[in-house]
């Protein structure tokens, strides 16, 4: 086997060796060439259902998976091709490399049916090796052990949930054909095939034949069982590779007009990633965060710009937040990028990319929208028993990896917080620690749940560490320094005498600072914003003034009478700790300057806590201060935690509910452990829909474009939206939606009337809804010029509610070559132009009057 | 200079269209004071010039001198302050101006402008009449409010200030103004009239100073040029032209031009002067140019009647938009497209669009945003238009 390792495979072995002794070392001595690798186990095990197809997909996904092709002909046997190979592979795998005992063999043998835990122990083990295998170097030997091919188990079991309400014939390779649009789950609505869910396995790409995603909206949103996605992770794809493709278009495209080109270059230099900076925060993952302004801003930009359909077609299809809610609630979960853990990726169609490589790489499956809609409502119809069995088989599987991954985090946790709900329990009744504060008092959340020790705090823990090594060494560095040499000339870490916290609010900055400063045994001296905190009487050296910056001088100067006396190893050390230094106003004129004169001749360490380090006003202190960034924990982190707290109050949670309530949150921890006391108050169990729910009410406040409430508005399930959603959505923007609506509604077919053979009923309502528009102008009027805001609701009702309901549905183009987006309300422009005509009208009739009179006068 | 404001009459005795008219306001103003005046009628028909010519009346050749000024006024409304920009034309002892131009904001001016001005008596008192004239343009447009406050103005500073009105439709000023007022109407000339100027401004070309208006072909001998015309009217003005400009005016081309003219003297000398521009030995067909935005509305008439659907109707909006940009009032656009939407349809259907039209035209004056309106009207006509013709059809 060794020897017939082909040269290329040995280059990559040899790599892997470097990073990674004990697991990458076995296969590089057993790395076996695809096709005898795969021939061996499959006469090994004859009870495997099929072998040769498992190594000749062996040998397709080993080796071919960089380049993407397969053709469609045998759409049979891509099926066939793509549901063997995960297992298929992890036996093989698992037989070369690991050498696993007869036993599990066994096991390994009925694993589709009987898939069980050990089972997924060893696969995690053995699939590390394997995936060096294909991805090369830069995978260090830190790996999380995480396997890809319980992902596809799982897909099997979902399948094996699924395929009752499947059309017949497909059997168990149904996976990835597509022979009716219905039954294939994975496949898209092309009748070709070929690009399933298993596609990133094989058939990949059909980029000729294939037909256009659906477009959202169009299809009815299905609604599944609450937890039928419950333990699937989900990537979705295609914006980044989108972005790239538009500005390589943007270059290309010499023949687009001169217009549309500078606004696809424009698009794409806002698009470049260099500037994160400028995007507000919204309640996001960053990740997220990071593209949903870009999201907007590039359907924005390319309004009225002709491009190849490939690409409209896809700048279409951004709707991630969609997606993401629907697998949310469906109890799935969905990560920003393609790991082992990740069981499908979503995306209409391959477009290549990073995510799709390493998902081709991984085994990943690929979903489409269909797809998911199909799983989501197959589970409908799926025996609940069936299922309930399947899920607790699913999660089971995927609660050892993930125990695996946490380890990295926080040492102490790491055996909690596994996000399957009976694991976790499991974790955390054994994690409860007694530190916790049993006795039921009134105490908030936020107060009673605590860090009590540094290593209870959420991410950062590099950080703290930091901040703990800088405190502990302040005293031999810059007062025992001072004795033999100027300390504060060094430049080291530990070289300033401040340092500076900062970070946004609830993430545990002070509580960090507290804590540590606890820890080393430091009396705490909190001044904060509540505190005045201006510039210090001139006369300190007279005498301690009443003012408290006075005092702040005072005990900054007096430790050093403490420490000449050398006796400050006895007197308790102190650290004063500035909390909000970006909050110092008007009122604490020349705080700032006087922080930093105090730093410098202080003799006890200062931390100082900010939000915004980039403030204008901390510019100066931070030369002063050691910068410490706090980071918010991920959503992960704060779900487990949240887990705890749930768990230690009785309370019934979702760990998606909580990752869904973590991400909402935007990282505040404080804000999340107040909105889930909230609702404890009201409620003991709590699903994904609860939080999402009431954290989408007191999101409201995150702006949402006036684009997004029309697209809302008129969107084919607006139908459901309750009114005063339809209000809030309406009110988002008075000025824009109405006109944004009046722009659009003849472009949109309405659903509600039904079957409309010459288009009269429409165009009833298209006339129903234009007097709607004309009712919400004249109320406007009211409410402009004689301040009847009251109105504003009838206002919002008759210029937005009325109109969209009439017509609500599909859109469509009214004219050849219109992008199917909603076009800017045209009355701002030709408003601003008439007044503009008008205004010279007027002039010219003025001087006119005038001339005439001043002749005939003559 | 355009033949509209040559030939625009400078004094009530040239004014000849409405010469009972003009009359009457000589007298009223030379035997007694002059009241408030409301003058009302479609545009084009010479209220302006009659009011012109009144002022001259009163005030003699002083009123001639005007001035523009560009003025921006601050107003004190409350809480805030309002910077208000205003142009008026003004002479010693009158000012015009036109309120409704600052949109919502007119009742400011007529509150507080219009008010200053009519509280200051005239400084030049040695003159016989005691008191100036504010003339304001386009009344009917101004906001209620402004009209409301207008009628306290109008009684209160009576003493030394006439305010003299001018609007289209006097139903759209309230009824307390048009009490307070004398109600001068104004109406449009009879297509005669019309055919007539033109051809006295065309046979008189550059010749004569300036030229009156004429309401019946004996005035245009006696104050045009002595020459004696027969009664009977165009064909032997047409000789007369011949002989003194040696023009050729083909019989039918003045009627045409005054059809043309819909009975508005300015449009008539407009497209007449255009007429002679285009192509200087008229021919009997020669086309005269149609005024483009009444095309460009009967092309829209003839879209919305071929074809009802959303598609079309966004492509009649963006005609709309069109007309608007470039000042068509939306109240004409109104109109007339009612106008060629009545000429292409059934008599049934008559009486519903002509509703229709009006419950429009309303709601467009009561709202601001006129486009809405009128596209509304047309989604309105569109629906009963295609209701009916399935009816009809099949």
């Amino acid at each position: 086997m060794a020897k017939s390792q082909s040269d290329i495979r040995k280059w990559f072995m040899k790599s892997h060796e470097k990073g990674n002794d004990n697991a990458a070392a076995k296969p590089a001595k057993s790395a076996p060439p695809p096709p005898k690798a795969a021939e061996k186990p499959s006469q090994a095990k004859s009870q495997l259902e099929k072998p040769v197809q498992g190594s000749e997909d062996k040998d397709n996904s080993g080796r071919r998976k960089t380049s993407k092709y397969f053709a469609t002909e045998k759409p049979k046997d891509e099926k066939e091709r793509v549901e063997v190979p995960a297992k298929r592979k992890t036996q093989n795998d698992g037989d070369d490399f690991i050498k696993p005992s007869p036993a599990k063999k066994i096991h390994k043998v009925d694993d589709d049916e009987d898939f069980v835990m050990p089972d997924t122990k060893k696969k995690s083990v053995d699939a590390t090796p394997r995936k060096k295998l294909k991805s090369g170097p830069g995978r260090g030997a830190g790996q999380k052990p995480v396997d890809i091919d319980e992902s596809d188990d799982d897909d099997g079991d979902i399948k094996d949930l699924v395929s009752p309400s499947k059309s017949g014939g497909r059997g168990r390779g149904g996976r990835g054909g597509s022979a009716t649009p219905t039954g294939g789950r994975g496949g898209s609505a092309t009748p070709s095939g070929g690009r399933g869910r298993g596609a990133g396995r094989g058939g990949f790409m059909n980029f000729g034949e294939r037909k256009d995603p659906p477009n959202k909206g169009q299809k009815e949103v299905p609604e599944g069982a609450p937890d039928c996605l419950a333990g699937l992770t989900f990537v979705i794809s295609g914006f980044k590779k989108l972005i790239r493709e538009l500005r390589r278009f943007a270059l290309a495209s010499r023949g687009v007009s001169l217009e549309a080109n500078r606004g696809i270059r424009a698009a794409c230099t806002r698009l470049k990633p260099h500037a994160p900076q400028r995007f507000k925060p919204q309640r996001r993952t960053p990740q997220l965060t990071r593209l949903k302004p870009h999201r907007d801003q590039l359907k924005r930009s390319f309004r009225g710009v002709f491009l190849p359909p490939r690409l409209e077609v896809r700048l279409k299809a951004l709707e991630r937040e969609e997606a993401e809610d629907l697998i949310k609630r469906h109890g799935g979960r969905v990560t920003g990028s393609v790991s082992k853990k990740t069981n499908y990726l979503l995306c209409d169609e391959d477009i290549g990319g990073r995510k799709s490589e390493k998902a081709k790489e991984l085994g990943t499956a690929f979903l489409t929208e269909d797809g998911l809609f199909d799983m989501i409502r197959a589970s409908n119809h799926a025996k609940a028993p069936r299922q309930e069995s399947k899920k607790s088989v699913d999660n089971a599987a995927v609660s050892l990896p993930k125990k695996s991954v946490q380890k990295t985090e926080t040492k102490k946790d790491c055996t909690s917080g596994t996000p399957s709900k009976t694991v976790s329990n499991k974790g955390l009744t054994s994690d409860v620690s007694p530190r916790k504060n049993v006795q039921t008092t009134a105490l908030t959340w936020t107060e009673k749940y605590k860090p009590k020790v540094p290593n209870d705090i959420i991410g950062n823990q590099s950080l703290v560490k930091q901040l703990h090594d800088w405190l502990a060494r302040w005293h031999e560095q810059f007062l025992d320094a001072g004795s033999n040499k100027k300390g504060k000339k060094t430049n080291d870490s530990g070289a300033k005498k401040a340092v500076l916290l900062s970070g946004t609010p609830g993430i545990g900055k002070t509580t960090s600072a507290k804590l540590v400063s606890q820890m080393l045994g430091f009396q705490t001296i909190e001044v904060n914003a509540s505190d005045s905190r201006g510039k210090a009487d001139a006369k300190i050296e007279r005498g301690i003034g009443g003012s408290n910056a006075n005092s702040v001088k005072e005990l900054v100067s007096n430790e050093s009478l403490s420490f000449n006396n050398m006796d400050w190893s006895k007197h308790p050390k102190t650290v004063l700790i500035m909390d909000e230094v970006d909050g110092m106003s008007a009122g604490d004129r020349g705080g700032i300057a006087d922080l930093i004169s105090s730093i410098k001749i202080s003799k006890i360490p200062i931390i100082c806590i900010c939000n915004d380090r980039y403030s204008q006003k901390l510019k100066s202190l931070v030369n002063y201060c050691l910068l410490l960034s706090f980071r918010k924990p991920t959503k992960q982190q704060m779900a487990k935690r949240l887990m705890q707290v749930a768990n230690f109050e009785g309370l019934q949670v979702n760990e998606i509910a909580l990752e869904e309530l973590a991400e909402r949150v935007n990282g505040d921890m404080r804000m999340a452990l107040n909105q889930l006391h909230y609702m404890s108050l009201s409620m003991s169990v709590i699903k994904f829909d609860d939080v999402r729910q009431r954290m989408l009410m007191s999101a409201k406040d995150e702006d949402i474009s006036p684009f997004t409430a029309v697209e809302k508005l008129f969107g084919f399930n607006a139908g459901k939206l309750r009114m005063d959603e339809r209000i809030d959505l309406s009110m988002s923007d008075l000025d824009l939606v109405p006109l944004i609506i009046q722009e659009n509604y003849l472009n949109y077919r309405p659903s509600s009337v039904g079957k409309d053979d010459n288009g009269i009923k429409r165009m009833n309502s298209i006339a129903r809804a234009a007097e709607s528009i004309g009712d919400g102008d004249i109320f406007n009027v009211q409410i402009r010029k004689y301040r009847q805001w009251q109105l504003s609701q009838n206002s919002a009702l008759s210029s937005c509610i009325i109109p969209s309901a009439l017509l609500h549905g599909q859109r469509e183009t009214l004219e050849q070559g219109e992008r199917n987006f909603n076009r800017f309300g045209g009355w701002l422009g030709k408003n601003s132009t008439q007044g503009k005509n008008l205004r010279l009208l007027e002039d010219l009739h003025v001087h006119f009057l005038a001339s005439r009179e001043s002749n005939l006068g003559r | 200079m355009l033949w509209v404001d040559k030939y625009r009459p400078k004094t009530l005795d040239q004014v000849l269209v409405h010469q009972d008219v003009a009359q009457n306001l000589k007298k009223l103003v030379t035997e007694q004071d002059c009241p408030h005046l409301l003058f009302y009628g479609p545009s084009g028909s010479g209220k302006k010039t009659l009011i012109l010519a009144l002022i001259r009346q009163i005030f003699g050749a002083s009123a001639d001198k005007v001035k523009v000024e560009n003025r921006t006024w601050k107003i004190d409304a409350g809480s805030r302050t309002i910077d208000l920009e205003l142009t008026t034309l003004s002479s010693t002892n009158h000012v015009e101006l036109s309120p409704s131009d600052a949109g919502f904001q007119d009742r400011y001016i007529v509150q507080e402008i219009i008010k200053e001005m009519a509280k200051n008596r005239p400084i030049d008192t040695k003159g016989k009449k005691g008191f100036k004239v504010l003339v304001l343009n386009e009344v009917d447009k101004l906001s209620r409010e402004a009209q409301h406050s207008l009628r306290r103005t109008m009684e209160k500073y009576s003493a030394y200030c006439r305010l003299i009105l001018c609007c289209n439709s006097s139903s759209k000023v309230s009824e307390a103004i048009r009490s307070r007022c004398l109600n001068v109407r104004i109406n449009a000339p009879t297509e005669e009239q019309v055919i007539l100027l033109a051809i006295v401004i065309v046979s008189l070309g550059e010749t004569l100073p300036c030229t009156y208006v004429c309401s019946n072909l004996k005035d245009i001998v006696m104050l045009g040029f002595g020459y004696f015309v027969s009664y009977n009217p165009i064909i032997k003005v047409l000789e007369f032209i011949g002989k003194k400009e040696g023009l050729q005016i083909p019989s039918g081309f003045a009627d045409r031009i005054a059809e043309k003219s819909n009975r508005s003297l300015r449009r008539a000398i407009l497209s007449f002067e255009t007429c002679r521009v285009q192509q200087y030995p008229f021919t009997s067909n020669q086309t005269i140019p149609p005024m483009d935005w009444e095309e460009y509305i009967s092309e829209i008439a003839s879209d919305i009647m071929k074809e009802q659907s959303p598609k079309r109707l966004y492509q009649v909006r963006l005609k709309l938009y069109e007309l608007l940009v470039n000042c068509i009032p939306p109240e004409i656009i109104l109109k007339r497209l009612l106008y060629e939407l009545l000429r292409k349809l059934d008599a049934e259907l008559k009486h519903e669009v002509c509703h229709w039209a009006a419950y429009y035209e309303h709601r467009m004056r009561l709202g601001q945003k006129a486009i809405f309106h009128i596209e509304a009207f047309v989604a309105k006509f569109m629906s009963i238009y295609k209701a009916f013709l399935i009816a009809t059809f099949g």
